[in-house]
């Protein structure tokens, strides 16, 4: 089943147009990649569809346009990860992951049941931050913010998580469990997936599906083996990808 | 509104029961100390009388306490406590601790309001509130809405720092139009001198139930945005990926705060850096979450005014200071060894 | 830093404020006569003012005036003239009421934006004054001499002006003394020390008239509250070393803000106390809402005070009582009138 349906999407910013005509789906189930260079408007994608930036084209979750959701439904259905972090005050960790389920009991007489501070200690507890729930975020390091707003999105339980640059600032012990944790968190009912990702060795053992971008355009959308060929990539970047990747391997023979 | 299900964020019945009780202490100090010297005893039993709805004698000391102390500092509390969970609402839905009425422009824009205003003496008859009040809520109601118009015109996402610039910029040009009303407005300088310095005195029980009544709507409006307000505190983008409805919440708090800030301009002139110092203290404190943050600003607001204007009241006597004058004197001696313990501590 | 310009912004607001407010007795003290015209310490800048005095006036009146005019001004400064003045810019009100006052109303090329007295004065030009006077506005005028008071301008203007050839009178009067000095200065500038003297005369006996009366007027003494601005607007009272106050002890009156130095924002509760006989408010009337009379007398809290209880309030309106010019005679009148007539 179709979750998302992204068609003619473009994004311009004054006369510069950042995302030119790009239409992908993903389906229940899937974890898209969006993988590219440096100002392929990958970032913009995940702001337009978060309503974070104005678009022409549609954007429609299980066929219905999101501009027609209230802000708290589509958070219930898509949550988002932002590539970067500045929180303005000393929030403790529990107070920042609380807010996930802001989109669940949004009014202010809402009754509080019991599931609630369950699904944010599960939160805490799989991306490892229950030692340090009441520490300030402005003491936390670049790879423990990060995880805190993943467990404030693990807390909101959407249908889709789209990604932005999940492992930005992690460490690879966290790379590597974030990536597993993902990977577990999908294989629940009506989930997908779609991260914006530059570690191509990463997008290729975990994704399935990916979209090609360069300079706002797509380049290929499809499967991983037709997106990732010899061709694809080397028109996208520039360069010899392939030879590259088995250069940098060869050094860990 | 007792936080039963706030996980612990906000505070128990208790800590509502400290602050009020602090709150009193601080009311029944104001009432019984002032320019002139009153007897305790004498104080209580006038206030006694009038709340059991005795007759009282009409003295000059029972005209002082009911008819000029006790409205004055009633007025001075709810303008401290209005004044407050502006600045600490304004601070969080710009993420900016820097963030107050007056950055915005909306206590410059309800400045221009009551000086055109007494300038041009406008009164609108049959109201039980004079011209300046109106113009002064219309003011800042407009100011913010040029503000908000032409940051969304220069920056669609209505960013942060856009709005900032914006309000600082628009700021500059309402004091520079004040200064032109001014200079043309002849004859009626001198009364718009002593306005613009701000003053509670003479403020009466409808100004202190006018500002009771505002702080009702727009706080308890303020108030129940505490989740949202916590969000944008965090960051925007994140309050917009959990659901919350930025710019609906955006108009609305702003809305809250210029209505706040229009009658407390009204009412007692332009009072610095409450707004700004308050939410500063208790945020040390009680830490940045709103639910704990919007109470206790209104707490420590309405608390830190009244002293301010017991100083202001005593300090000179027979004189009066402006309390604008006092409380920038404390507010930025406060705000500057804050800053620098924060900024030590942030190392 | 933008709090940082605020909070200073806040204090010289304030600071400025009380100065203009309090200005014109901040360093009147003690009370000079005429004959002894020491300055104040702050004023030595502008004594220190070139003293060769420039010797081409603009002009192209006839040259074969009088001799010339040396005068004293209140600072102490000596300043001569070849013939009597012909054009000259007044930035003080008081000093614009005396010109016309003496009949030389006609000299007048430019005048202080307060200025608003006689109602002739509103077609002359108007210039900035105080801090942001406006130099080449002023130097534009052509006048051969500037009028002004010690508050607010400063020594730089003073010798710019003067390099322009521009002769500085400073007028400095604190007291209904330094009125009449200050009116016969002027007189003498203008070449009509008759029409000055006539004035401080004509003053002189309406004081002595009215002190005569109210000495022979023995009852119990009363109090008096001057009011310069509305409660709306924070009460403000005039106290000591006023010209208000010096008319109200010439009236036999006291003014219960004797202790207050100048103008002060004073409190309410002390106004309440100190229950005074009789109100003067000079607040101005717009035409709307209740008058200041009406507005005081409606004032809750206010029932028991005996101004208030007989309704004995005066508003005077334009600045009778507060400017040191000719018309304070007139304001002790009205006074007078309003206190021992009325009845």
């Amino acid at each position: 089943m179709t979750l998302l349906d992204i068609n003619g999407l473009s994004v311009r910013y004054g006369d510069k147009t950042i995302v030119d005509r790009v239409s992908f789906t993903v389906d229940e189930g899937q974890w898209l990649m969006i993988i590219g260079p440096n100002g392929a408007g990958k970032s913009t994608i995940v702001n337009a569809i978060s309503q974070g930036a104005d678009y022409t084209g549609t954007i429609r979750y299980l066929g219905q346009d999101v501009k027609k959701y209230k802000p708290v439904d589509l958070a219930k259905q898509i949550g988002i990860l932002a590539q970067n972090h500045h929180v303005g005050y000393s929030f403790t960790v529990a107070e920042v992951v609380r807010l996930g389920r802001y989109s669940h009991a949004p009014g202010i007489f809402a009754k509080k049941s019991n599931d609630e501070e369950r699904l944010v200690e599960e939160a805490l507890e799989i991306t490892g931050l229950t030692p340090i729930v009441n520490q300030s975020v402005l003491t936390l390091s670049g790879g423990e913010l990060q995880r805190t707003f993943l467990a404030q999105l693990f807390a909101q339980n959407p249908k889709v998580l789209i990604l932005d640059e999940p492992t930005n600032h992690l460490d690879l012990v966290y790379q590597k469990q974030v990536f597993a944790l993902v990977n577990e968190w999908l294989k629940g009912e009506g989930r997908a997936v779609i991260s914006v990702v530059h570690d191509l060795s990463l997008a290729k053992a975990y994704g399935t599906s990916a979209l090609l971008l360069n300079r706002g355009k797509t380049v290929s959308f499809g499967d991983m083996d037709s997106v990732f060929s010899q061709g694809n990539l080397e028109s996208a970047y520039s360069m010899d990808v392939y030879a590259w990747m088995r250069e940098m391997l060869s050094q860990w023979t | 509104m007792f936080n039963q299900r706030n996980n612990g964020e906000g505070f128990n019945a208790l800590a509502y029961l400290l602050f009020n009780f602090i709150l009193i202490l601080t009311l029944i100090l104001c009432v019984c100390v002032g320019s002139v010297n009153i007897p305790f005893t004498e104080t209580a039993s006038v206030i006694w009388k009038a709340l059991t709805r005795q007759a009282v004698e009409s003295s000059s000391y029972t005209a002082i306490i009911l008819s000029v102390r006790l409205p004055r500092v009633l007025c001075v509390a709810l303008t401290g406590a209005a004044l407050s969970i502006s600045g600490a609402a304004m601070q969080g839905l710009l993420k900016n601790p820097l963030a107050d009425g007056s950055t915005l422009g909306v206590s410059s824009g309800a400045s221009l309001g009551a000086v055109l205003a007494i300038a041009f003496g406008i009164t609108i008859p049959s109201l039980p509130f004079s011209g300046t009040m109106v113009m002064a809520i219309a003011f800042a109601f407009g100011s913010l809405l040029i503000i908000l118009s032409l940051a969304y015109k220069l920056d669609y996402s209505l960013a942060t720092n856009t709005i900032i610039l914006i309000g600082v910029i628009f700021s500059m040009f309402m004091s520079s139009i004040i200064s032109l009303v001014t200079t043309f407005a002849g004859e009626k300088v001198k009364n718009i001198t002593f306005w613009t310095m701000g003053s509670l005195a003479g403020s009466d029980y409808n100004n202190a139930i006018l500002l009771a009544a505002a702080l009702l709507i727009f706080g308890t409006v303020i108030a129940c945005h505490a989740r949202e307000l916590n969000a944008f505190a965090i960051g925007e983008d994140n309050a917009r990926h959990i659901g919350v409805n930025v710019k609906r919440v955006r108009l609305t708090i702003l809305i809250c705060v210029s209505a706040l800030i229009g009658v407390c301009v009204s009412i007692g002139g332009t009072i610095g850096f409450v707004g700004l110092v308050t939410p500063h203290i208790v945020r040390m404190i009680f830490g940045p979450n709103h639910k704990r943050l919007l109470p206790a600003s209104s707490f420590c607001g309405a608390t830190f005014l009244m002293l301010a204007d017991l100083i202001a009241r005593t300090l000179l006597n027979p004189l009066e200071l402006p309390i604008g004058v006092v409380t920038s004197f404390v507010g930025a001696l406060l705000f500057i060894y804050i800053f620098y313990q924060s900024r030590r501590g942030q190392g | 830093m933008k709090l940082f310009q605020k909070f200073l912004a806040l204090v010289l607001a304030a600071a400025m404020t009380m100065s203009l407010l309090t200005g014109c007795t901040v360093s009147g003290s003690e009370t000079r006569s005429p004959e002894t015209t020491e300055a104040p310490a702050d004023a030595d800048a502008q004594t220190d003012a070139p003293t060769d005095a420039p010797t081409n006036p603009p002009t192209d009146a006839p040259t074969d005036a009088p001799a010339g005019i040396i005068v004293t001004d209140m600072m102490g400064r000596e300043i001569t003239l070849t013939e009597p003045a012909t054009r000259v810019v007044a930035l003080t009100a008081s000093d614009c009421e005396i010109l016309y006052a003496i009949g030389a109303g006609d000299t007048l090329v430019g005048r202080g934006e307060y200025c608003d007295y006689p109602a002739e004065v509103f077609d002359v030009p108007s210039v900035e004054s105080g801090y942001e006077m406006n130099l080449e506005q002023v130097i534009a005028l052509q006048p051969q001499v500037l009028l002004m008071s010690t508050m607010a301008q400063s020594k730089e203007q003073v010798e710019s002006l003067e390099k322009a050839g521009i002769q500085v009178v400073v007028s400095n009067a604190q007291d209904i003394e330094g009125t009449y000095e200050a009116i016969s200065l002027i007189g003498a500038l203008m070449g009509k020390d008759a029409e000055a003297q006539a004035i401080i005369d004509n003053m002189k006996t309406t004081f002595d008239d009215l002190a005569a009366k109210v000495s022979a007027n023995t009852g119990e003494e009363k109090t008096v509250y001057f009011e310069v601005s509305p409660l709306e607007y924070g009460l403000w009272a005039a106290g000591n070393n006023t010209f208000m106050n010096e008319i109200a002890e010439m009236l036999g009156l006291t003014n219960i803000f004797a202790d207050v130095d100048g103008w002060g924002a004073v409190s309410e509760e002390q106004v309440l106390t100190r229950d005074p006989d009789y109100i003067v408010t000079i607040s101005m009337y717009f035409g709307e809402g209740p008058t200041p009379v009406e507005e005081i007398l409606g004032r809750t809290g206010w029932e028991n005070v005996t101004a208030v209880k007989n309704s004995a309030i005066l508003n005077l309106q334009n600045n009778e009582l507060s400017r040191p010019a000719p018309r304070l005679a007139d304001g002790a009148q009205m006074m007078y009138d309003f206190v021992y007539e009325a009845k």
